[in-house]
């Protein structure tokens, strides 16, 4: 199977990030590979592993590619940085529009990304990028199986209280949410081949797109401000012993929080 | 192009969601500075009741009506949706940051070539019928206000609990039944089965009460006293990535980054002990109850409320207090 796998470096969970100004975060250095797309990484390989082919890790990104390399260092074939200074201030349609123009014209059985990036959070690239190039997506499986690429797969996405189960022809886009698969742990030998791996960049012309298809100007939404998250009030521990507590915080909850 | 705005509403089994009423009742707010009209779109088969529950919320009631769209597709529900929208040009689309709406509405969005903004946690209106729209980015640690291009209409999703719902708006909708069109050779997806999770009890990303158990729970058995108290306060049960990675759970109620972010009026977490990956999913919450051992756990900097105790001692002697009151009344 020819397998594409959208891929991203973010923040690490842990990382600090504060509002700098209106249009600035400041970003503590603490980067991974965006957690759902290890899931997708994964779920390509055993595909391949399966069916024999072909794994391509693809980023659109100007200064991060460890995401790429990360791809690599799991068992993925050939990795590309899509890269260019007109795509600064891009929002996540023209990042779809990169990716779905250097597809089209790939023979490919199946798209696989990460449910969203931990950064936007936005879950926006992967479906656009099935409507750009025609074919069906999913979104956030958590079940995928193909027993002959040419019948199509049968995948399982989480829905408010269950699973659903589908037939999709291929080829498709899926996104993947955690508990389709644990991402495998590269060896140390496959991570020091990764970090020699020459990354293949692409740029705008090399796909036929202009800086107009892209950047801020061609954005369909607009940042206005970050500002912090609102700070919850300082906690008011219950002290009262038990089971007098537990009277007390009821009794809060009804008449002074009025929730319940 | 017209000041209307649409709601995509959700319904199951016939039954309307109540991201849908409060949806609705936000935008009956929204056309008082523009005039616009309230539309929503309701798609599915057999949908008499959930045309009756909706009449009182809405201007208009799109009604399309076919086999094929008993359970949601986006193969089945794009093409409808997206000629109802070329044809009406409506200013403002909206849905809920639901599996439905975060698989449909980004694909949508590019489909019209218009400016979508998911999970936001508030939108206001201006005079001028813009939409500014507010959204959690790197898990909640910032917040967003964005706003949108010249294109129309603008689109977002919004997250359960935003909105309060408006009983009355006593509106009286004129229902348009829409024939559905689409080519049923076009539909590449089928839904093969459903596989119900969890009984009757809402998602935790729908709920208005969440209780939530972490490692200090012990065991996969012990969530019986929290699914108990659940029980007698409607609440549905939420868990920690721990707690999922140990298999006591199924992934499908793990709140924070990797799990789901849940909006929850009342939220209380027993024997959770803060990871930040946990309270990223719990930053919209409105009250949050936490119980510990520990007194320096990091969930009570999240907290509202705090106990400091054995959660095996307060969890019963909490669902006995709450069934007494609720008996009560009052």
């Amino acid at each position: 199977m020819e397998i594409y796998v959208l891929v991203k470096q973010v923040p690490d969970p842990e990382a600090m990030v504060k509002v700098k100004t209106d249009s600035e975060l400041e970003i503590e250095n603490k980067y991974f590979t965006n957690f759902f797309d290890e899931v997708a990484i994964e779920a390509a390989l055993r595909l391949k592993e399966k069916f024999g082919g072909k794994v391509t890790v693809l980023t659109v990104d100007n200064r991060r590619v460890d995401a790429l390399r990360r791809g690599i260092s799991m068992g993925a074939d050939d990795a590309l940085q899509f890269s260019d200074p007109a795509l600064e201030g891009s929002d996540p349609f023209s990042i779809a529009k990169v990716l779905a123009t250097y597809l089209k014209d790939k023979p490919f059985d199946l798209i696989l990304a990460g449910r969203q990036a931990m950064d936007d959070d936005a879950g926006i690239v992967g479906p656009s990028v099935a409507e750009l190039l025609g074919i069906p997506h999913v979104n956030s499986i958590i079940g995928l199986e193909i027993e002959d690429p040419k019948k199509g797969a049968k995948v399982t996405r989480e829905v408010e209280g269950g699973k659903e189960t589908l037939s999709c022809p291929l080829p498709a886009l899926f996104t993947c949410q955690k508990g389709l698969y644990t991402p495998r742990i590269p060896q140390v030998m496959n991570v020091m081949k990764a970090m020699k791996a020459q990354i293949k960049k692409v740029d705008l012309s090399a796909i036929g797109l202009t800086t107009t298809d892209v950047g801020p100007h061609s954005a369909k939404i607009k940042l206005n401000r970050y500002f912090p998250p609102p700070k919850r009030p300082p906690v008011r521990i219950i002290k009262d012993d038990f089971p007098e507590n537990v009277k007390v915080l009821v009794k809060l909850l009804r008449e002074e929080a009025k929730v319940i | 192009m017209s000041n209307e705005i649409w709601v995509l509403a959700e319904h199951k089994d016939g039954k309307v969601k109540k991201i849908t009423y409060e949806l609705l009742s936000a935008s009956a707010q929204f056309s008082k500075k523009t005039g616009g009209q309230v539309a929503t779109i309701l798609l599915g088969n057999n949908l008499q009741e959930a045309v009756k529950s909706l009449m009182t919320f809405a201007d208009k009631i799109f009604l399309i009506e076919d086999p094929a769209l008993t359970f949601y597709t986006s193969d089945a529900y794009l093409p409808s949706i997206a000629s109802l929208i070329n044809e009406h040009r409506p200013s403002i689309l909206l849905g809920g940051a639901t599996s439905t709406g975060k698989d449909l509405f980004p694909r949508l969005a590019m489909h019209l070539r218009t400016g979508y903004v998911p999970d936001c946690t508030d939108l206001s209106m201006g005079e001028d019928g813009r939409l500014t729209a507010i959204r959690p980015i790197y898990g909640g640690k910032v917040f967003a206000e964005i706003s949108f291009s010249e294109d129309r209409p603008q689109m977002a999703t919004v997250r359960n609990n935003t909105f309060i719902v408006d009983q009355e708006l006593n509106k009286s909708a004129q229902v348009i039944s829409v024939p559905f069109q689409t080519n049923h050779s076009l539909l590449k997806k089928k839904v093969l089965g459903m596989e119900k999770v969890g009984g009757e009890k809402l998602d935790i990303s729908e709920a208005d009460i969440v209780v939530a158990g972490g490692r200090g729970i012990k065991s996969a058995e012990n969530f019986k006293i929290l699914e108990e108290l659940a029980d007698v306060l409607n609440a549905s049960v939420g868990t920690t990535r721990a707690v999922v990675d140990e298999g006591w759970r199924d992934q499908k109620d793990q709140i924070g980054k990797s799990g789901k972010n849940i909006s929850a009026k009342l939220y209380m977490a027993f024997g959770i002990s803060g990871a930040i990956h946990h309270v990223l999913g719990i930053g919209t919450c409105k009250t949050v109850v936490a119980v510990d051992t520990d007194p320096n756990a990091l969930i009570f900097n999240y907290a509202d409320y705090g106990i400091v105790g054995d959660l095996f001692q307060v969890v019963p002697a909490l669902t006995e207090e709450f069934k007494k009151v609720l008996a009560e009344g009052a």
